[in-house]
């Protein structure tokens, strides 16, 4: 089952590159549907309670060295494979009129959903990896090619950036894997037997230096300060489809991996620095909010924002607590499908306003009232306004912080109050105010980019009310994790 | 007739028959098929021979086959192989000559790959550079080839001469000159000056041969000036003839006084990799920007005379086959492009769609991203070196980090033909469906091998295995 989750895409690009450009987005349409209807059928049979991995398939890929084949999903993956699937499906509903060389398009877009689905359901260091770095390339010709003015420095900073973290990762990687052989007999790349039987068996020291190592790797991709400079470039040039997959799903390979391997895999070198992991993470938050503040560029206030957001993650992680990674988990779905709509909104404004500077907009509610109403209600959903979504996530990882610093945890509650100074400033300049004639005509939303905007914001607000669909799913693994970590706290 | 040299007789047989064809026939295809078939048979022979993996000492144990010298023949055929069968498109004049050259050069690198014996060694490199260095100046009117052809050859022959007299005065030293011999008698002599000194030469013979830093000054000219196809012949197998003869001479002959050398190796590999990857940088010319990453790779592969595990000659090996293809194939994109200059890459995609997606399927493997060949290879490498610890883990480190400065010139190239929008209109690249087929070939090794890689990395374990059986 998870194995044609990565097939589909891949029988989808060999399509697009062979059939007429003509036909490229309905192909790409339909194999980004496939696999969202999988993922959403496994609902069904997917077991909450049951904190293995599930729907397990395990082959010898390469037996000399101990690689394998290896897939699977938890509670933490689960819904990041939702949100993996979901939003490259709306992506390419969005792009629909994209017409500068579609074929490659939309193949690289489904590259992109290929290398994601892998890392998140991949359960092997070495297919982990290669699914990790096939993610680089078409994100480096999405931005390389479809990309604003100052596209060539950010591909090729993004593409530099992050393939060195995640070369250090496959430092770490090696390290660890020729511990195995000590330790257990063999070696291997089985991320479940290495968990299980390796980690705790590691040196203190070389599991201090691995986290480290793995930390590196992974803050470059969430990103963490001060590893997020490539970020604002990246995701500003980026078009819109491609900043929607960066700040949506491929900050999340980062919190993923964290969640995933630095913590679970060294749960004594989590609880020695989780007090500096919380102080970097309540920076990134702060820093985040005030540099938006400052923002001129309404995308990139929004591609600083998703800075802050990921501190959130990085903060419920270093709470240590069931509640608090609950919360990071989930943080990193609601943040996916809020950022998504911010994404799509800026493209739109950009598309249909031609700027994005917030001091030439203004007074463009009544031109477009639908747009001014998505926008409106993904910008109180980021801000954490209870009812929708990001709320019960961001409060989640107060509690989680509550419980393990007790009353610090009041800066970060405060940084709730910058976030939301900049979005209703960003929103009052942008579509309330005076118009300014100089925009000419603008319209409303085309259908294309109506149909995603209303399905994200529709979730948004399901979510907000029933967080629990999701949080089932997350809470029992979390909780697995935090029995994990509790077991090496003092 | 003798089975286990039936791959050299073969090749000789047809190397001294196609100047002969080439006085009945003037037909260029004829030959070109005539020596095809020569280096098929003789890889079948090769491919015959691994099947019994036996260890076969010949002539007074001048000669070895086993299973290391089984590698490296199967690289330089294969490499020979392809560079006959593209040679079909992109060669003009005297065939008869080049082919039969380009027969014999693969035969100096086969003697090469199965010598024990320092003598036979070195008349092996011998066969093969003399063979080459007319190659390399075989556009006799142009003057940048010429110029190449000159320089390739005083360096080479004083490469060659460093190489002899490091060969001598080991023979002082051992009091013989086969190389099993040779560890068991150079132990004693472990701290003789003379003995480094030998090492010194040696090091500076084999290093000008590998193209190592600081004996690198000669490749990026002569890859530069060289007929295409005979670059690829020189970065994808006449470069590993130093490391297969290194190999031999260090790590089978001179394996008991290695503290004397590893870290000299080690050094000398990281100053490599480093300066062939900065100078990369900044080539304006695609030929000359892979001759240096060429020079890089050499750095990486000598990775494997300091940490001097089973493992990490396996590694090495591997890449010197995954080098040898993704080179190869890069090479001949040049040759097909025509250009050499990054601006005549400027909108390849348009122009020759398959030609752009190999190439940076190729650029991207010499990066070394998964999941293609190059990744396999320096994963096998660099996890060797950590394997190992102690302070080779810093060039697991150095190379790592060099692989990522690699990346910008690699995807810069990638960029020019993908991104950039050439400024003014260029000619249709003609279809040259030699050269394609070669490509064809060598980007589907370099997938295959990148997924699939269980059987090379056996292969070249094995390999490794004839060289340090422990």
């Amino acid at each position: 089952m998870l194995t044609l989750l990565i097939i589909i895409p891949i029988i989808g690009v060999l399509f697009i590159l062979l059939l007429r450009e003509r036909w490229a987005r309905v192909i790409g349409a339909i194999f980004t549907f496939i696999p969202l209807a999988i993922s959403i059928y496994l609902y069904k049979f997917f077991e909450p309670t049951n904190t293995n991995y599930q729907f397990e398939v395990n082959y010898d890929w390469v037996k000399v060295i101990g690689i394998s084949y290896h897939l699977g999903i938890d509670g933490i993956s689960y819904p990041l494979l939702i949100l993996t699937t979901l939003l490259t499906f709306l992506s390419v509903l969005f792009s629909w009129d994209i017409e500068k060389r579609r074929k490659e398009y939309f193949a690289l877009l489904l590259i992109i959903e290929i290398g994601i689905i892998g890392v998140f359901i991949s359960l092997d260091f070495f297919l982990f990896y290669v699914f990790w770095e096939i993610v680089l390339i078409p994100m480096y010709f999405l931005i390389g090619i479809w990309g604003g003015p100052n596209k060539d420095y950010a591909a090729i900073k993004f593409f530099i950036y992050t393939h060195v973290g995640s070369i250090v990762m496959l430092l770490g990687i090696m390290a660890i894997y020729f511990q195995t052989e000590p330790i257990i007999g063999y070696y291997t790349f089985d991320m479940v037997v290495i968990q299980q039987a390796v980690a705790p068996n590691i040196s203190s020291y070389l599991q201090t230096i691995l986290f480290l190592v793995f930390l590196f790797g992974f803050a470059v991709k969430m990103p963490i300060f001060p590893l997020h400079t490539w970020l604002p470039d990246a995701h500003v040039e980026a078009p819109t489809a491609g900043s929607v997959l960066l700040a949506g799903l491929l900050l999340k390979m980062g919190g993923y991996g964290l969640i995933r391997i630095a913590v679970t895999m060294f749960p004594w070198a989590t609880v020695l620095f989780s007090s500096p992991l919380a102080i970097i993470a309540v920076i990134s938050i702060i820093y985040g909010a005030l540099v938006c503040l400052a923002q001129e560029d309404l995308k990139k206030m929004v591609a600083f924002s998703s800075i802050s957001h990921m501190g959130f993650v990085l903060l419920g992680a270093s709470s240590l607590t069931a509640i608090g990674i609950s919360g990071a988990v989930f943080q990193m779905f609601n943040h996916g499908l809020v950022t998504a709509v911010l994404f799509m909104m800026c493209g739109v404004i950009h598309h249909k306003a031609g700027t994005r500077q917030l001091s030439m907009l203004g007074g463009i509610a009544p031109k477009m009232p639908v747009a001014a109403g998505i926008f409106v209600v993904g910008s109180l959903a980021s801000l954490g306004l209870p009812g929708l979504a990001n709320f019960v996530s961001e409060f989640m990882v107060y509690v989680g912080t509550y419980y393990k610093f007790s009353f610090w945890v009041i800066i970060p509650v405060l940084s709730a109050v910058l976030t939301a100074g900049y979005y209703l400033w960003a929103i009052e300049r942008s579509f309330f105010g005076p118009f300014n004639p100089s925009l000419g005509k603008v319209e409303d939303l085309d259908k294309h980019e109506l149909i995603p905007l209303s399905i994200l914001i529709t979730l948004l607000v399901i979510i907000g009310v029933f967080p629990a669909i999701i949080l089932h799913i997350i809470i029992p693994s979390s909780l697995n994790i935090s029995w994990l970590l509790e077991g090496f706290s003092i | 007739m003798i089975p286990e040299l039936l791959p050299e007789l073969t090749l000789v047989a047809f190397a001294l028959a196609i100047p002969c064809i080439s006085y009945i026939s003037k037909n260029k295809k004829i030959i070109g098929y005539f020596s095809i078939i020569g280096f098929l048979l003789s890889l079948i022979a090769v491919l015959e021979i691994s099947q019994l993996s036996l260890r076969y000492s010949l002539y007074n144990d001048m000669i070895l086959i086993d299973s290391f010298s089984i590698f490296f023949k199967s690289i330089f055929l294969c490499i020979g192989l392809l560079v006959a069968i593209a040679s079909l498109d992109y060669i003009e004049g005297n065939y008869g000559e080049y082919y039969s050259l380009l027969m014999l050069s693969i035969l100096g690198m086969m003697f090469v790959a199965s010598a024990n014996d320092l003598i036979f060694l070195f008349i092996g490199i011998e066969i093969a550079s003399v063979s080459t260095y007319i190659l390399v100046a075989f556009r006799k009117k142009d003057k940048l080839g010429s110029e190449a052809g000159m320089k390739y050859f005083i360096i080479g022959a004083f490469s060659s001469a460093l190489l002899l007299y490091g060969i001598s005065l080991l023979y002082g030293i051992a009091n013989t000159t086969n190389i099993f011999s040779l560890k068991e008698r150079i132990g004693e002599k472990l701290f003789e000056p003379i003995a480094v000194l030998a090492i010194v030469f040696l090091i500076a013979g084999f290093g000008f041969k590998m193209a190592a830093v600081p004996f690198h000054m000669w490749a990026p000219d002569t890859y530069e000036g060289a007929p295409t196809t005979i670059t690829a012949l020189l970065a994808s197998a006449s470069k590993k003839v130093g490391f297969a003869a290194a190999m031999k001479v260090f790590i089978i002959g001179m394996l008991a006084v290695k503290i004397n050398w590893s870290v000299a190796f080690g050094i000398i590999a990281i100053v490599t990799m480093s300066v062939g990857n900065i100078i990369a940088i900044a080539q304006n010319s695609v030929k000359r920007m892979l001759a240096y990453s060429s020079i890089a790779q050499a750095g990486y592969i000598m990775i494997a005379f300091a940490v001097l595990t089973k493992f990490a000659i396996a590694g090495s090996l591997l890449h010197i086959l995954t080098h040898a293809i993704m080179c190869f194939g890069a090479f001949i994109v040049v040759a097909i492009v025509v250009g050499e200059n990054i601006d005549d890459y400027a909108g390849l995609r348009r122009r020759a769609p398959f030609t752009a997606f190999a190439m940076t399927i190729f650029l991207l493997s010499l990066a070394g991203l998964p999941p293609l060949s190059g990744f396999i290879s320096k994963f096998v490498l660099f996890s060797a070196a950590i394997q190992a610890g102690g302070w080779v883990v810093w060039l697991a480190v150095a190379g790592v980090l060099n692989s990522a400065l690699s990346l910008y010139y690699y995807a810069r190239v990638i960029k020019y033909m993908y991104v950039v929008a050439p400024s003014e209109k260029k000619e249709e690249i003609k279809s040259q469906k030699w050269l394609i087929i070669t490509v064809i070939i060598a980007f589907a090794l370099t997938v295959i091998i990148g997924i699939y890689p269980g059987p090379f990395i056996d292969f070249a374990i094995r390999g490794a295995g004839g060289l340090l059986p422990s």
